[in-house]
């Protein structure tokens, strides 16, 4: 996930009344900052970029210094943007993969989270259209460790295969929640951890349970999530693998609670959720969610609250309605860009193309 | 006119034509450029240039790529204009990746599967495991929607095995894309699971061949482990014998090699019999004291039944007296 509206106002509000954050990058350390792993990211207060980093089992937060604001680019259409990326980083188009975009919502500028080969990199691309690198040199950041971490334990042959990928962050309420899956037993875990870093602060797992499937407990990972406020309420909105569209409120989101996520959706079969967005147009919300079967679901988004939770199997679809927009293809990535645009990494025929475009 | 050679020769450096040499790692610019002048590309087209550093050497100025240049990509510099051209250093490499194994790795596995592990030679290069991943079923057919394709994909941290979850809708009971179009895997019937020669591990290089490992699809799973069914063939005391565990039926391959621990006495333990059979060898012989083997309750079957906890049991009413972890031991007395 991104960072969203929401968060965004809710950040730069607490910023002005200097109630809920201590200044951007308090308490970071400029050193060299080396990264297992690159993979999702997310803005949280004006210039902080976090970076989930799986290889290591931890969350790092970084201060990019970007807190110039811009009203950003307008419009941008970068055909081949992993062609560009290889050629700036010295190599071939089938050597990089991004792993994740975001943008800096103050600034507009684009963050990407690029596999070169094995080695993680974090690169920029400013409102110029400039491709640059976010030098890691001598950076301030701070790092800290996803609590209940699958410890590195080898088994009776010195092996330690065992790990959690990190499948989406977010940021919201003063804290970090990110979503994880195991590569060995089958589960899936969210958990948050407040931001600033406090170093002897333990995050929160937390157990989401899941009102429909017949009530049947799940461990279904959660595939993206983004927070929106449901009755005045900050909730996490999250998409899961098997088609559940889940609720839960942030409130609740607390240590070693065991909570029940609320099935506002079923999404219907073929239902793959990449990534999803909160946006408001004509004074009316509403959900983007890319979809790797479908193109691009629109979802009304008012009211959520009004909707009953699911609680038995349904046939096909049932809940909140949804329209598909099937004329955009192959989007991977997206994110709120402004007000009026959303920008989306699409794949076609081999080639990446980062596109803004109008929210529908 | 010491003074008038000296600015002639001046005159002709500035005057001599650019020359580019690659020198290992950097490029060295002879001809009095200056870094406004230079540009180092990777690709044709539209592309930015390669990302580095210039410094001065004497009169050349020296190009340091920020990432070593891929060995098997030509390059080219533009200096003033002019281009000189440099040919990749290096063919592509041979194919020597293989598919080692595949677990679970017996002839047959139950309908109600959670997982593969599939292990490679070589590091791998994530991002292409969903386009190389093949279910088919008896006809040849790809099953649709069989696995949950995380785009970050399930790699250990050397990226040599990789996790392959069934999605979940496909498995469990009372779901939508179960309800809808039926079970990944039907009773009966015969799968083949195909990792294509197209999938390049870390160097880029495809792997060997095509890799396919056929399995015949036996009736759901759904009873938890039981390890007081498990038979114990205890060793000699004394000796560096094999304690031998059948379980009855095969468990996921990883969390039984992990998750089974004699801790008092270290050594060191294999799966045998398609993952039927746990056998441990100590390090040094066993004493004759009683051995406590120690299990942790996370462990799974191929179906994610764990121990005394089947897979999709309904716990949503006593969420709140649930421990999540725990052990379970058993004991022998080595003969």
């Amino acid at each position: 996930m991104k960072n969203l509206g929401l968060n965004k106002w809710i950040a730069c509000a607490a910023l002005i009344t200097g109630a809920a954050f201590a200044a951007p990058g308090a308490g970071m350390v400029a050193k060299k900052l080396e990264l297992g792993a690159a993979g999702p990211l997310a803005f949280g207060p004006p210039g902080i970029l976090f970076v989930g980093d799986s290889a290591s089992a931890s969350l790092v937060a970084i201060d990019t210094g970007d807190r110039a604001a811009n009203k950003g680019a307008g419009t941008i259409e970068l055909k081949g943007i992993n062609t560009k990326m290889a050629a700036a980083l010295g190599t071939t188009p089938d050597q990089i993969s991004i792993q994740d975009l975001a943008v800096n919502p103050v600034s507009h500028n684009i963050y990407f989270s690029v596999s070169r080969g094995k080695t993680p990199v974090i690169l920029k691309l400013d409102v110029a259209g400039k491709l640059t690198e976010v030098a890691l040199d001598n950076i301030a950041h701070a790092r800290v460790s996803l609590p209940d971490a699958p410890a590195d334990v080898k088994d009776s042959r010195g092996n330690s295969k065992r790990m959690e990928t990190i499948t989406d962050l977010g940021f919201a309420d003063g804290r970090v929640f990110i979503a994880g899956l195991s590569n060995e037993e089958f589960s899936s875990s969210l958990r948050s951890i407040p931001y600033p870093f406090q170093a002897a602060a333990k995050g929160a797992s937390i157990e989401i349970f899941h009102g429909a499937h017949g009530r049947f407990e799940t461990n279904a990972p959660v595939r993206t999530f983004t927070t929106y406020t449901v009755a005045n309420k900050p909730h996490l909105l999250a998409a899961y693998t098997c088609t559940p569209l889940v609720t839960i409120p942030l409130s609740e989101l607390q240590p070693g609670n065991k909570v029940k996520g609320k099935t506002i959706a079923e999404l219907g079969n073929r239902n793959r959720p990449l990534d999803m967005i909160v946006y408001k147009k004509d004074g009316k919300d509403y959900i983007l969610m890319a979809n790797s079967s479908r193109g691009v679901m629109k979802l009304a988004a008012n009211n959520l609250e009004k909707y009953d939770a699911i609680t038995a199997p349904v046939a096909d679809k049932q809940g909140v309605p949804y329209e598909t927009l099937a004329d955009l293809k192959g989007v991977q990535q997206l994110d709120a860009y402004d007000s009026k645009s959303a920008v989306m990494l699409m794949s076609d025929a081999g080639s990446m193309d980062l596109r803004t475009v109008t929210l529908p | 006119m010491r003074s008038i050679i000296a600015l002639l020769t001046a005159l002709c450096a500035l005057a001599a034509p650019p020359a580019v040499r690659r020198e290992g790692p950097f490029f060295r610019i002879s001809g009095g450029s200056n870094e406004t002048e230079v540009a180092v590309y990777v690709g044709e087209g539209d592309v930015p240039p390669v990302m580095g550093t210039f410094t001065k050497d004497g009169a050349d100025l020296l190009f340091h790529p920020r990432y070593e240049l891929e060995k098997t990509a030509a390059s080219r510099v533009v200096v003033q204009g002019r281009e000189f051209r440099f040919p990749a250093e290096m063919e592509a490499l041979p194919r020597t990746t293989i598919v080692e194994k595949v677990y679970p790795s017996g002839p047959e596995i139950p309908a109600n599967q959670l997982k593969f592990y599939i292990h490679f030679s070589a590091p791998m290069h994530p991002g292409e495991a969903w386009e190389n991943l093949k279910l088919l079923d008896h006809k040849g057919k790809v099953v649709e929607l069989a696995f949950i394709e995380i785009d970050q994909e399930l790699w250990d941290r050397e990226a040599r095995r990789l996790t392959v979850l069934f999605d979940p809708g496909r498995i469990k009971r009372g779901v939508l894309p179960r309800e809808e179009v039926g079970a990944a895997l039907e009773p009966g019937a015969t799968y083949t699971l195909v990792a294509q020669s197209n999938w390049r591990d870390a160097r880029r290089v495809p792997i060997r061949a095509d890799f396919r490992h056929t399995f015949k699809v036996v009736p759901e799973d759904r009873t938890p482990i039981d390890p007081n069914k498990w038979r114990i063939t205890s060793p000699a005391s004394g000796t560096r014998e094999a304690l031998v565990i059948d379980f009855g039926e095969p468990l996921d391959a990883a969390l039984a090699l992990r998750l089974i621990t004699i801790p008092t006495t270290p050594g060191e333990a294999h799966l045998a019999n398609a993952e039927r059979q746990w056998r441990y060898t100590p390090a040094k012989p066993w004493p004759a004291t009683r051995q406590t083997i120690q299990i942790d309750t996370s462990l799974e079957d191929l179906a994610g039944n764990k121990v005394g906890r089947p897979f999709d049991v309904d716990t949503f009413d006593r969420v709140t007296v649930r421990t999540n972890r725990g052990q379970v031991t058993l004991s022998f007395q080595p003969r």
